[in-house]
């Protein structure tokens, strides 16, 4: 019998408050166990965004700093940088959403990839800009009906969209880009796999480490939570297929 | 008494290069002294100048409308600067690379063919300091110490050339009296 | 002594390497390029922490990031690119995170040229971020204040937490004077009850801007106000040239006061009362001290390169007291000793037969 924990990075009397049947929940709890199991809790600082994801700090119990929109991966550069130069060996992780990461900051994400800056970032896909009621995004499908996308993305007016672990895995300066999911168990253990072999990358100095978590949005994309994991089953793994992109020590 | 100085020429003519060892020099007698480079839209290969000031006083005024002497290592620069000397100023053209011509009569002109005597030295590169040399002969009896200071300080990661501008400052210090 | 002749970009650089700077972000933009270049070499050789950004707006939140874990960090830029740091400026205040913010001015609005100017005046005092907060803004207009107020920047930025702004201009960061490398006069802040160094025998911390809580997000701003209010008690900076016994006095911060100073000269010889009153902190502004001034003085002339930005300022120093008048030149050549001449004359003319 397996007898399961609030995690002990997880802050005592913390409520999550993300929408019923949202993934971020989920990620955060396997971000917060790999941080206990590889006893990360002390030397972490955990950088923020905006979006969903930036009330990290309300539930995390490490130290956490926000960045402005976008900017995770810079400001985590100055961090992990700093504490170098004064000495130090800090575990430095971003927990973004895709517009964050993808969007408004992929100059700041991307150049961090390639300059192989020795941290990790997470980046929750959920297709949309959850936290402003669900509007297009870098990540938004083709045909997928958003608030500002009413009849759905089309690509003579909103273009296509990113598929970011693929990207970042084309950057030189990184040790480990994959895609996972949340929607069953197994996928849930594959992600939990891949979060801890990104945080070791980075605690073996290796360069960028970077995990994509295909993630649900029930309010916004207007579905049970059931049917939202269904959805990223059936429809989403097609476009955004689950996998590694990149594994430094496979290659 | 402040006294000011424009140097001009083209990039790789050194015009930065005695910019810099004159304000040294000025700085090591003591005086206040202020140096402006000022280069073209192109940068580092194009037209390039400095003005450089000196004074027993506090430096207010770090550039000016005219100034006491003016350096013209080639034809582009002494067009471009002599309305720049003040009346009863003095331009030193480098003759070799500027035509002879006397456009105002309310300055000195002293035209040098720096290039050719710098050829003579075996360095073309010197010209920039036997013009040096002919500015401090009119200007101020700088110290020969200072002097040396100055170009062991701005070369000193290329010791060969010291020497050789300093022997190159020399022809140009002794090129008025010769004449 | 132990003089050298220093451009004022290497000298912010090397001052602040003397006062322990161990942090720097940076893009390169001209007239001040060369802050980066020299940085370059001295900090990897040192094994300090130096990255060429993607752009300034990454270099600036690079900075936020360093400031958090209590390390010394600076970038530099120039008036253009310093726009594209607005963002981060409002959030390191926010955030109480000390940063030094080098803005070597060149001429705008937009790309502008690289001209040295003094427009960003009001970009600096007042903010370009969104947001109740404010920026120390320190104004050297010699080589040698470029060094000592580097050293300042780092402290009043240690201690009182916030960003703070070296508002230098072109032709400082371009030209050399002689100049010396002093010791860094300021004391070592502690920071270890606040910095993110890991959670290690202590609660975590967490370092943000965000608060949903009304109340909350209202006591925080009201606590930075506190803050700026001993700021602007403590921390006012200026220089005063001749004003014992002023009736006319010229106001002007940075490059342009060394002409001013000059102007004064001028007028002094022709038997004009005039003195000089020069800002070194632009915020906080010399409020009172130029009130004082300006009770016993007949006409205030402040002298920018701009269009009159520190004017408000110096009218809300003035008041009613004196007559207030500016010279100032936006963009291009200097403005000269002649000029300044030319245009005090038109003011000074009525006043005094004798000029």
């Amino acid at each position: 019998m397996q007898v399961f924990s609030v995690p002990k990075s997880i802050k005592q009397n913390s409520n999550f408050t993300f929408c019923s049947g949202c993934d971020h929940g989920v990620a955060i709890k396997l971000v917060a166990q790999t941080i206990d199991e590889l006893n990360l809790q002390d030397e972490t600082i955990a950088i923020a965004s905006s979006g969903c994801s930036v009330l990290l700090y309300d539930f995390l119990d490490v130290d956490c700093l926000e960045a402005p929109h976008g900017r995770a991966c810079a400001v985590a550069t100055g961090v992990k940088r700093a504490h170098k130069a004064m000495g130090n060996n800090k575990f430095v992780f971003t927990y973004q959403g895709d517009g964050d990461f993808a969007s408004i900051g992929l100059a700041e994400s991307m150049h961090s990839a390639l300059r192989g800056e020795n941290i990790t970032a997470i980046c929750i896909n959920n297709t949309n800009y959850g936290m402003t009621g669900g509007q297009l995004g870098p990540t938004t499908a083709l045909g997928q009906i958003t608030t500002t996308s009413p009849k759905g993305r089309n690509i003579e007016y909103h273009g296509f969209p990113i598929k970011t672990a693929e990207q970042i895995a084309l950057c030189d300066g990184v040790s480990y880009s994959a895609r996972v999911a949340l929607y069953d168990i197994k996928n849930i253990i594959n992600a939990k796999n891949s979060i801890k072999k990104a945080f070791e990358y980075q605690k073996k100095g290796l360069g960028f480490s970077f995990v994509e978590i295909l993630s649900s949005c029930p309010t916004n994309w207007k579905l049970s939570p059931k049917k939202s994991h269904e959805k990223i089953k059936n429809e989403l793994t097609n476009i955004y297929p689950l996998g590694v992109f990149k594994d430094i020590n496979n290659d | 008494m402040i006294r000011n100085f424009i140097i001009s020429g083209s990039g790789g003519q050194g015009v930065l290069s005695i910019g810099t060892i004159l304000a040294n020099i000025f700085m090591l007698s003591d005086k206040f002294v202020s140096f402006i480079p000022c280069y073209g839209a192109e940068m580092r290969g194009g037209a390039v100048n400095c003005e450089i000031n000196a004074s027993d006083e506090e430096l207010l005024c770090i550039q000016n409308k005219e100034v006491d002497i003016v350096v013209a290592l080639n034809q582009t620069s002494f067009d471009k600067f002599i309305s720049k000397v003040k009346k009863n100023g003095t331009i030193i053209v480098n003759s070799s690379l500027a035509k002879i011509n006397k456009t105002r009569d309310d300055i000195k002109y002293i035209f040098a063919p720096l290039t050719q005597e710098a050829l003579k030295l075996g360095n073309i590169k010197t010209a920039n300091s036997i013009a040096l040399g002919i500015l401090s002969k009119i200007t101020d009896n700088f110290s020969i110490e200072n002097v040396k200071k100055a170009y062991e300080k701005i070369l000193k990661d290329k010791k060969d050339l010291i020497q050789k501008n300093i022997e190159a400052y020399f022809v140009g210090y002794n090129y008025i009296q010769e004449r | 002594m132990n003089k050298e002749l220093l451009k004022g970009n290497i000298a912010i650089a090397k001052a602040a390497l003397n006062c322990g700077c161990n942090c720097y972000f940076g893009y390169p933009i001209t007239p001040q390029t060369e802050i980066g270049e020299y940085l370059s070499k001295q900090m990897p050789a040192n094994k300090l922490a130096y990255v060429c950004a993607e752009s300034e707006i990454a270099a600036i939140n690079m900075a936020l990031g360093a400031a958090s874990t209590g390390a010394k960090v600076m970038t530099s830029s120039s008036s253009c690119a310093v726009s594209l740091m607005q963002e981060a400026i409002s959030y390191a205040s926010s955030d109480e995170l000390p940063i030094v913010i080098v803005n070597v001015m060149r001429a705008g609005p937009g790309q502008g040229y690289i001209f040295p100017s003094q427009g960003d005046y009001n970009q600096a005092t007042i903010g370009g971020g969104n947001g109740d907060y404010k920026t120390i803004v320190l104004s050297p207009s010699s080589v040698q204040e470029c060094i000592d107020l580097t050293y300042r920047a780092f402290y009043l930025a240690q201690k009182y937490r916030t960003p703070v702004i070296l508002l230098a201009d072109g032709l400082l960061g371009q030209m050399a004077e002689a100049a010396e490398l002093t010791e860094n006069p300021y004391p070592e802040i502690d920071n270890s009850n606040w910095r993110l160094d890991g959670a290690k025998n202590r609660p975590s911390r967490e370092i943000h801007s965000l608060e949903p809580d009304q109340n909350k997000l209202n006591r925080h701003i009201v606590k930075l106000y506190q803050k700026y209010s001993a700021i602007e008690q403590n921390e006012c900076d200026y220089e005063e040239y001749k004003t014992q016994d002023a009736e006319v006095i010229i106001t002007a911060f940075g490059t342009m006061a060394r002409y001013a100073k000059a102007l004064c000269n001028h007028y002094r010889n022709k038997g004009v009362k005039i003195g000089l009153f020069r800002p070194k902190t632009l915020y906080p502004f010399p409020y009172k001290r130029l009130n004082e001034l300006s009770q016993k003085a007949k006409i205030v002339i402040d002298i920018e390169m701009n269009m009159g930005q520190m004017l408000k300022d110096v009218r809300l120093a003035v008041l009613s007291n004196a007559q207030v008048a500016f010279i100032g030149k936006p963009v291009g050549d200097w403005l000269r000793e002649e000029e300044m001449i030319n245009a005090a004359n038109n003011i000074l003319k009525e006043r005094y037969a004798s000029i």
